[in-house]
């Protein structure tokens, strides 16, 4: 049985958690950037069609509701991709411990 | 491990982290946890259908617009089918333990198919066309993408 060094395997949790939620957020980034601009266009071309006179007040009102129905899904994702990011993490982290103890004491205890 | 005989702050602080790590371990079943629900094939093939029904009844409305094939009342069925189509997914996401955030979803998308109905009511024109379009593809794209990435380590295309 070897001895577990303690700082080592907090920092090799830290990465394998680290790497784990760098890894996810570059794609919700871009996802986020793509579905928010569209959003932002739509409104805009509400807003214009309302000050042209072609669109009622009353419509636009359900209109911009839908919009914003829409923004809250997309940031529900959003939430949903940032959970399952920390999950990664964290499991990344417990396989760590998981290794480490295993191989610290030589047969598969977790 | 001379420090540890001798200095007995650094020995509590290290059974702590010790304790703390082993608690971890145990606490959550030793291998892995879960914060979100698993993929539910049934709710990503509704949906998908949803949009295509969708698409199309939207395709229809444009084709037809300012006849009475565009009208409220040929429409009814429409309507009648796509809330029961919601409803029943709304029933399967709520029977999912962890997945309060795609019911949360499901339930936004009820209330779009619900405006919708109010806007058809007060009569469709062209312009409503492209931003009804964007609220129903932003949405479901949103409910899809959330449970695709539940399927944990298989990578999704954008």
């Amino acid at each position: 049985m070897t001895d577990i060094d303690l700082s080592d395997l907090v920092a090799s949790m830290l990465r394998a958690a680290g790497d784990s939620l760098k890894d996810k957020w570059p794609e919700s980034k871009d996802y986020a950037e793509s579905e928010f601009k569209k959003i932002g266009e739509t409104i805009i071309f509400i807003s214009q069609e309302v000050l042209a006179g072609r669109m009622s007040e009353e419509k636009a009102k359900l209109h911009l509701e839908m919009q914003k129905n829409s923004s809250k899904m997309v940031l529900l994702t959003l939430e949903g991709l940032g959970l399952l990011a920390v999950e990664a993490a964290i499991n990344a982290a417990l396989k760590v411990v998981t290794d480490t103890v295993n191989s610290a004491i030589g047969f598969t205890l977790l | 491990m001379m420090k540890v005989k001798s200095n007995p702050i650094y020995a509590a602080h290290r059974l702590a982290y010790c304790a703390i790590i082993f608690v971890l371990i145990f606490s959550v079943g030793c291998t892995s946890i879960k914060l979100i629900a698993d993929y539910d094939e049934v709710i990503d093939s509704s949906v998908s259908e949803f949009q295509r029904n969708m698409e199309t009844h939207l395709i229809k409305l444009e084709r037809n617009i300012g006849t009475d094939d565009a009208s409220h009342e040929n429409s009814i069925e429409f309507y009648d089918e796509a809330k029961v189509e919601l409803s029943s997914i709304r029933v399967r996401a709520a029977a999912i333990p962890k997945n309060e955030l795609t019911l949360t979803q499901i339930e936004l998308l009820i209330q779009n198919l619900e405006n919708l109905e109010k806007i058809h009511q007060l009569g469709i024109d062209e312009n409503d066309i492209p931003p009804l379009r964007n609220a129903f593809n932003t949405g479901t794209t949103a409910i899809l993408k959330l449970e695709l990435a539940k399927k944990r380590g298989i990578e999704v295309g954008e």
